[in-house]
């Protein structure tokens, strides 16, 4: 039973701001860190969206026509690979021969701006879900 | 089952008089044309087109509730709306039996 | 005999608008939930929706025939990009418009609601 209008695509846009939200929270817990599994200091990593079509479950023949509403879904989540910054510090234990070190390439001001633009889209489509929740509730009292 | 109709055997003339105030102006009723054949067909066929009316609007209600509760269409407010006239259909119907059978027990007290 | 008691004008224009009320809030939905995927275009009630609502009140014969009239939902020609990747969604402008939504959802409800319980006092005489 659908009864609350638009539900799952908002549902997958909550999903997929909350993954970005997840990867944003990583790089910047990861900003520092100069070695990692793979060797190597930490690659920033990037979500990037793509829509998807929803499939409205039936339609009847004297009811709208929407068959073209589009959620949201992550399409990748992959590393940034611009090179970090080389910091001269050559009593790092990851310094060069050259006493250069590699940072990652993590910008925490970009991290903060990607965190509340996601916050601000994740808000958003909560603000939908329960404007669609009311008005079911008020389509729910019609002639009482 | 024809219990309301088996009145106009009883007393057809006094129903013939009964018929024209029981057309209310708002409702076009199909059974004007009747009335002048024959009045208790009239009245009966009145009788009958309300209780297919009503018949229709409730199996209309009741199917956009089912397709809402498979979860084969999400217009709620549709089924809501239709429940709702259904059971406006229906009070009107369970009115128009009461005022009949009202009229009935008027006549049925008249000093003969 | 009682379908003419349900088609007063008013109380069908209200019906097919809360129709078009429902499908603009999934609209809606869709529009936020896509506020930054790259080219998405918004969607909306298609514009041709109230032009023949106009035309069939005008008729006359609305109370009748409402059910073959349908609201659809197509791209809204008239956005404009807001960003280089072509995407013509306004977060600010779609929450405005979802909040009027809702107000005349609200309204439409209580006209149909209102009609049904007139209907109910005048057949029955009392209140409900």
């Amino acid at each position: 039973m659908n009864l609350i209008s638009g539900i799952d695509v908002t549902a997958g846009a909550l999903n997929a701001q909350k993954t970005r939200l997840d990867v944003v929270a990583q790089n910047i817990a990861n900003a520092q860190t100069t070695r990692t599994a793979a060797g190597g200091p930490y690659q920033r990593q990037v979500v990037s969206f793509e829509s998807e079509l929803m499939r409205r479950a039936g339609s009847t023949a004297a009811g709208p026509v929407g068959n073209n509403l589009q959620s949201v879904r992550v399409a990748a989540i992959a590393p940034d690979r611009t090179p970090g910054q080389q910091v001269y510090n050559p009593q790092h234990p990851d310094a060069g021969a050259d006493g250069m070190v590699t940072m990652p390439n993590v910008n925490i001001a970009y991290e903060m701006v990607d965190l509340i633009t996601a916050s601000r889209a994740y808000e958003a489509n909560l603000s939908v879900v329960k404007n669609a929740r009311q008005m079911a509730m008020k389509a729910l009292e019609i002639g009482k | 089952m024809n219990p309301i109709g088996s009145i106009g055997t009883l007393y057809p003339s006094a129903l013939a008089r009964a018929d024209a105030p029981v057309a209310a102006p708002k409702i076009a009723l199909p059974s004007q044309a009747g009335a002048a054949a024959a009045p208790t067909d009239g009245f009966t066929q009145m009788l009958d087109g309300l209780v297919g009316a009503v018949d229709a609007k409730q199996q209309a209600a009741s199917a956009a509730t089912r397709k809402v509760l498979l979860g084969e269409s999400d217009q709620l407010h549709q089924s809501i709306i239709a429940m709702q006239e259904a059971s406006v259909a229906f009070t009107m119907m369970v009115e128009v039996r009461n005022k009949l059978v009202e009229s009935y027990q008027e006549l049925m007290r008249m000093q003969v | 005999m009682i379908d003419p008691i349900f088609q007063t004008d008013n109380y069908q224009l209200a019906r097919k608008l809360l129709d078009a009320s429902v499908l603009r809030h999934e609209a809606i939905a869709s529009n936020i939930a896509n506020v930054e995927t790259a080219g998405f275009r918004r969607l909306d009630i298609a514009p041709d929706f109230a032009t023949q609502l106009k035309t069939r009140m005008a008729a006359g014969d609305f109370g009748r025939t409402a059910d073959s009239l349908r609201p659809a939902l197509v791209e809204d020609q008239t956005a404009r990009s807001v960003r280089p990747d072509g995407n013509t969604v306004e977060l600010e402008r779609e929450l405005l418009v979802m909040n009027r939504n809702l107000v005349e959802h609200d309204f439409l409800t209580e006209i149909v609601s209102r009609n049904i319980k007139q209907l109910k006092l005048a057949i029955t005489g009392r209140g409900v």
